[in-house]
């Protein structure tokens, strides 16, 4: 008789399943992929008088393989209020992950009383991505200010991170490196940066079949966040040359039934669920610039 | 220093298949084709991208040939395979006209493309094929082929890249597939639209097409074949095409009956 | 690249990260902080090396907190050895430690990729050693001081990166001592040059313009 004790290691009880499932479709299901181009840059500072910052860029376009899933997506993903990031690859990797550490990022803000630093935000990122082994498939680009001044990063999907002051990722990378490799200067103005960044998004867009559509802008200071959506929409749909309606009764149909959809009902009030009690009172919540932050909370009180 | 950890793909396979490595001849160069038949005249028409992977390689590559002054073809999948096809094909048109003193009829066209398709069973020229014309008979006619030159006559047809998006269309807007005919309206034959419609049609799939499929954009031409002796006015008259639109007329290939082609372009997308 | 003299080491490394053929960082800073005078040079792959030298570093600040002193050399090494082995299947990570405590003074210890861990007065790794083992070992000599120590480092980097398409960009260097840990940064166009092959193809080599480049 075979030694019983608990299972180790990897379960591969779904494998034959998956194989079979993948044989019988046209392979596994695949996930929409942002096909993309994101930048972002680091401007201002240096003694320009220019307030430091970040500039952040994304196109708006998702793909399925060669179809145009979204036409105008939002690929700059809020992670705090001092904090943006851009997200390539999977797009409900992306998402997914940006969401959770803006989570982890505000009650991080709430327990240490202050607002999280951008190098935060990547450390939680980076051992997040690294415990998948790049089967989380985000490649983000994480651009922000805090109290140590304005930080860029890249973080692939496998948990590796850089810190530059001028990045591009996913499939039009290159397309927008090449323009910030010979445009970039350090120190640049807001306006400018803003010009030069939209201009590698543009790249991107129009030389990268992967991105396309509109371009996102967003500027980070610490005087605050910008979000410039659409900033450019350089792709407007022209009118369509024919009208495409269809004459009343154009469907055929085999059979017909109408049906009340309007039903009654007597709903009676019981105490709770909103109603007022007594001996209990409703204090507005202060909205304020986030956690931690000018109108944040007293951890001590 | 490598960013990612790049271990050989079998090492995650619990069974170690043979890799085979070996010179792929083929590409796929993206893009679409359409054509359409009028009762005298035909639309052949295809975008100008040309695109492998994510990256394009021209936004100005002709699909669309002038073959004849009775016939145009159209090409789409493998850019050089099309291009050489093509070449081919003028050649064996200009040996029949040196032997016969006329130039081939669309109907033997079609029939001579099914043939050098066919004498690359084994070895496909990686192209689907659409021909447009006037017939013999006076009738504008679409011959659809695939890769090993399987044909047929048709109304309309599209192939290429965003054949799924708009086939189904041009079911639905030239064969009237899901339009139940109005009480007491006459039945829908296909194949009779007036020049305008057509032309609609085609510009709106080309930029339709443009927004939903990656590989398709930058220009569209679209070559009118005419019946000889039928009148241009509705294609060549001032205000009869939108503006952006530019028409040419191309002139006779040779001593065949009269018929007329025209080029009529415009720009798609660029994105 | 590690190398230990007479009170110090000189760790150093070129700034080259790849994607396949796309150079995703050309400054990249190989050369990781672990504790005030214990820093690591990082070849394989970047996600698991970094991942690995955080938390080593973590550890080191636990062992600060525990013991109220820097950990030795020694030690961190051993934690990285540690980390390298027991996870071999999972890592492709070749680290060198390099530091100086003031037990031993400046040591060198390289963990190459099984995990093993080896104290040696020099140590090279990543893609471009094995193009420069032989120059190594016929220039090392024991004796020599920080000056020398620091040209031979640099010299070895300049001949790996010019062979080695995976390396390249600039050059940086790390001299840790009692009394300093001080950093040096080779731009490209400033690298040390050797033979070029000008009796071959008649062309003198010209270097790159330095706006092309230099970003600081």
């Amino acid at each position: 008789m075979p030694v019983e004790g608990p299972s180790i290691g990897f379960d591969f009880s779904n494998y034959a399943r998956n194989q079979f499932l993948g044989e019988r479709m046209n392979g596994l299901p695949r996930a929409t992929s942002t096909g993309t181009t994101i930048v972002g840059l680091k401007f201002g500072g240096g003694d320009t008088g220019e307030e430091e910052g970040i500039c952040l860029g994304a196109d708006t376009r998702a793909t399925g393989g060669p179809i145009v899933a979204d036409k105008n997506c939002e690929k700059i993903h809020y992670l705090a209020p001092h904090m943006r990031c851009c997200g390539a690859g999977t797009a409900a990797d992306t998402e997914f992950v940006t969401n959770l550490i803006s989570s982890n990022l505000e009650l991080h803000a709430y327990s240490q009383g202050r607002p999280a630093r951008v190098v935060t935000a990547m450390t939680m990122l980076k051992q997040y991505l690294f415990r998948y082994q790049g089967q989380v498939g985000a490649y983000l680009v994480l651009g922000g200010v805090d109290s140590t001044g304005a930080h860029l990063f890249t973080i692939h999907a496998h948990g590796s991170t850089d810190k530059l002051p001028y990045v591009t990722m996913g499939s039009g990378s290159m397309a927008a490196m090449a323009v910030f490799e010979s445009s970039f200067k350090q120190h640049m103005t807001r306006k400018d940066a803003i010009d030069l960044v939209a201009r590698a998004i543009r790249s991107g867009i129009f030389n990268d079949l992967g991105s396309g559509s509109n371009v996102d802008v967003s500027v980070i200071t610490k005087n605050g966040t910008e979000m410039m959506r659409n900033y450019e929409t350089p792709n407007e749909r022209g009118i369509k040359s024919r009208n495409y309606k269809f004459r009343r009764g154009t469907t055929a149909w085999t059979k017909e039934s109408i049906r009340s959809l309007i039903v009654s009902e007597e709903v009676k009030m019981t105490t709770g669920a909103g109603k007022t009690q007594d001996g209990v009172l409703d204090v507005p919540v202060p909205i304020g610039k986030g956690p931690g932050g000018e109108e944040g909370m007293d951890v001590d009180a | 220093m490598a960013l990612f950890d790049q271990r050989p793909a079998y090492a995650h396979e619990p069974t170690v298949a043979p890799i085979e490595h070996r010179f792929s001849p083929y590409s796929d160069n993206g893009g679409t084709i359409l054509a359409i038949a009028g009762a005298d005249f035909a639309v052949i028409a295809g975008d100008t991208r040309q695109s492998e992977g994510y990256s394009i390689q021209t936004r100005y590559a002709r699909k669309v040939w002038q073959l004849t002054d009775n016939a145009t073809l159209a090409t789409n999948g493998f850019a050089a395979d099309g291009k050489n096809f093509v070449k081919r094909v003028k050649q064996r048109l200009e040996w029949y006209e040196h032997a016969h003193h006329k130039p081939m009829g669309l109907k033997a066209i079609a029939r001579m493309i099914q043939t050098m398709l066919y004498g690359r069973r084994f070895f496909p020229y990686y192209v689907y094929n659409i021909l447009g014309g006037i017939e013999e008979d006076g009738t504008g006619a679409v011959y659809s082929f695939d890769p090993v030159g399987s044909y047929e006559r048709e109304a309309c047809r599209a192939a290429g890249a965003a054949q799924s998006l708009v086939q189904p269309f041009l079911d639905n807007q030239i064969y009237f597939k899901n339009q139940t005919p109005a009480p007491g309206a006459e039945a829908f034959v296909p194949g009779r639209l007036p020049m305008a419609t057509v032309l609609g049609l085609v510009v709106d799939s080309f930029t339709s097409a443009t927004e939903r499929h990656i590989e398709v954009g930058d220009g569209l031409e679209m070559y009118v074949v005419m019946k000889e002796g039928r009148q241009t006015t509705d294609l060549t008259d001032e205000g009869q095409l939108p503006a952006g639109m530019k028409v040419e007329e191309l002139g006779s290939m040779g001593e065949g009956r009269g018929e007329k082609t025209f080029l009529v372009s415009m720009p798609l997308k660029r994105d | 690249m590690a190398v230990q003299f007479d009170g110090g080491v000189v760790i150093g490394a070129d700034t080259r990260t790849t994607t396949g053929a796309y150079i995703a960082n050309r400054v990249t800073d190989k050369l990781t902080h672990i504790h005030d005078r214990i820093y690591c040079c990082r070849s394989g792959s970047a996600a698991d090396t970094q991942a690995v030298a955080d938390i080593v570093h973590q550890h080191a600040q636990v062992y600060t907190a525990i013991y109220g002193h820097a950990p030795p050399v020694a030690t961190v090494a051993a934690l990285f050895e540690k980390m390298c082995y027991e996870n071999k299947d999972q890592l492709s990570a070749g680290i060198i430690v390099g530091g100086w405590d003031p037990e031993v003074g400046g040591s060198v210890y390289n963990i190459p990729l099984g995990g093993g861990i080896f104290r040696q007065p020099w140590a090279i790794g990543g893609s471009g050693s094995t193009y420069v083992y032989g120059y190594c070992d016929a220039t090392y000599q024991e004796g020599w001081n920080e000056e020398q120590t620091l040209q031979f480092v640099k010299n070895t980097l300049a001949l790996a990166m010019s062979r080695d398409g995976s390396s390249g960009g600039c050059i940086r260097m790390c001299v840790i001592t009692k009394d300093k840990v001080e950093r040096h940064f080779i731009p490209g166009n400033e690298l040390p040059r050797f033979w070029e092959g000008k009796e071959v193809t008649g062309v003198e080599a010209v270097g790159l313009n330095a706006a092309d480049m230099v970003i600081a």
